[in-house]
């Protein structure tokens, strides 16, 4: 009955002490790979100093064609080109923010996303944005740039919904140059 | 009839079996899984198993894999006793096994419910990131060494079908014990010939 009682106890102390030593020796040069894998470090490596322009694996997006404007509705489009320099694939399914004037800092209207796109790792995708401008936009571009055909703007205090994580970036923090169709001559 | 009921500690059969099908379970389904985003990242933890998952990659912690193996060899060890003990219940050393066996897997259920809120806590107290330990939330990140950047992220968790199955091992090898006592009555309670 005894030799039961400490087979068990046995048992007992050898199924808690063999993996925990077997491990630590396994890992004695490399402690901390015990708690944090070495596959773990690389990825985040690969996020951290991506290929982006400034090394946060993020590229800003790069305008390409000529916007249009729908004078009837007050709404325009503009597609950009976006480089994803994540070691993942990404889905944008939302993206919004606020346009303003560059040289007057004045508020012309809100721009969102028309459809969601998804991006392969590396890959290069077209995001197309719409937008409306305020009827105070309107009066803007006619008072103050009534004699230019395009209008230098900027993008600012993004929302983006990446694969279902919300970024939000506050005022100042990344404005996208734009260049719009002047409204005004365009009516 | 009476003699077959009490010849054996069918709780215990029961109990060991259910146990041994736990950790076979265990291996494939989580106790507890966590989603972030659309799938973006998975936690899916269980005494036996625990892996987080980031879109295609896994990984597992060396430390939590050496945890999982006490849990698996401890749980095993439980069973088997448990079946060892269901059929002998009368040997004199069969208390010892069933001693050994029935609590094991009551102590890993509340080890990993007990591990589950204190990593959420401390995940509240230091990250002031709020993980639900069931239904869905959204929660801000922190970023590091960045401001001005708002991320905020939608989460979801629950436990799944092997905790339940579990509770329900550690249910029947706690109800062993208790039957115990009608399978092999304490010599107080043997009527006097």
């Amino acid at each position: 009955m005894d030799k039961v009682r400490l087979l068990l106890t046995l048992v007992t102390i050898a199924i808690v002490v063999v993996p925990l030593v077997g491990m630590v020796l396994a890992y004695q040069d490399n402690l901390v790979g015990l708690f944090v894998p070495p596959e773990m470090t690389e990825m985040a490596d690969d996020f951290m100093g991506g290929e982006g322009t400034d090394g946060s694996g993020l590229e800003p997006p790069t305008m390409v064609g000529e916007p249009e404007y729908n004078p009837a509705t007050r709404t325009f489009s503009i597609s950009f080109q976006f480089k994803n320099s994540f070691p993942i694939d990404i889905t944008i399914k939302s993206l919004t923010g606020n346009i303003e004037c560059d040289e007057h800092r004045f508020h012309l209207g809100v721009a969102s996303l028309s459809k969601p796109v998804s991006i392969d790792a590396g890959e290069t995708g077209t995001l197309t944005v719409l937008g409306t401008w305020t009827k105070e936009a309107i009066d803007h571009f006619e008072n103050l740039h009534g004699d230019e055909e395009l209008v230098d703007a900027v993008l600012l205090d993004f929302a983006v919904d990446l694969s279902g994580i919300q970024l939000e970036m506050d005022q100042g923090q990344m404005e996208q140059a734009i260049q719009v169709p002047n409204p005004a001559l365009m009516e | 009839m009476r003699s077959i009921l009490t010849k054996f500690n069918w709780f215990a059969l029961a109990g060991g079996a259910t146990t041994i099908l736990l950790i076979a379970v265990s291996l494939v389904y989580p106790w507890w899984q966590l989603k972030v985003g659309d799938d973006i990242m998975t936690v899916n933890a269980s005494p036996i198993s625990m892996n987080l998952g980031f879109l295609d990659t896994s990984f597992t912690i060396p430390f939590i894999w050496a945890l999982n193996m006490i849990s698996i060899f401890s749980l095993l060890a439980s069973g088997i006793t448990m079946l060892i003990y269901s059929v002998i219940p009368r040997k004199s050393y069969s208390k010892h096994l069933l001693g050994f066996g029935y609590k094991k897997p009551l102590f890993t259920v509340l080890f990993f419910v007990i591990g589950l809120v204190a990593t959420t806590m401390i995940c509240q107290a230091v990250l002031s990131l709020n993980i639900p330990l069931m239904g869905s939330t959204t929660s801000t990140l922190p970023i590091p060494f960045v401001s001005g950047i708002t991320l905020t992220v939608l989460l979801s968790a629950g436990f799944q079908w092997s905790f339940w199955l579990a509770i329900v091992a550690a249910g029947l090898c706690i109800a062993a014990r208790l039957y115990h006592t009608r399978v092999v009555p304490s010599p107080s309670a043997t009527p006097a010939k």
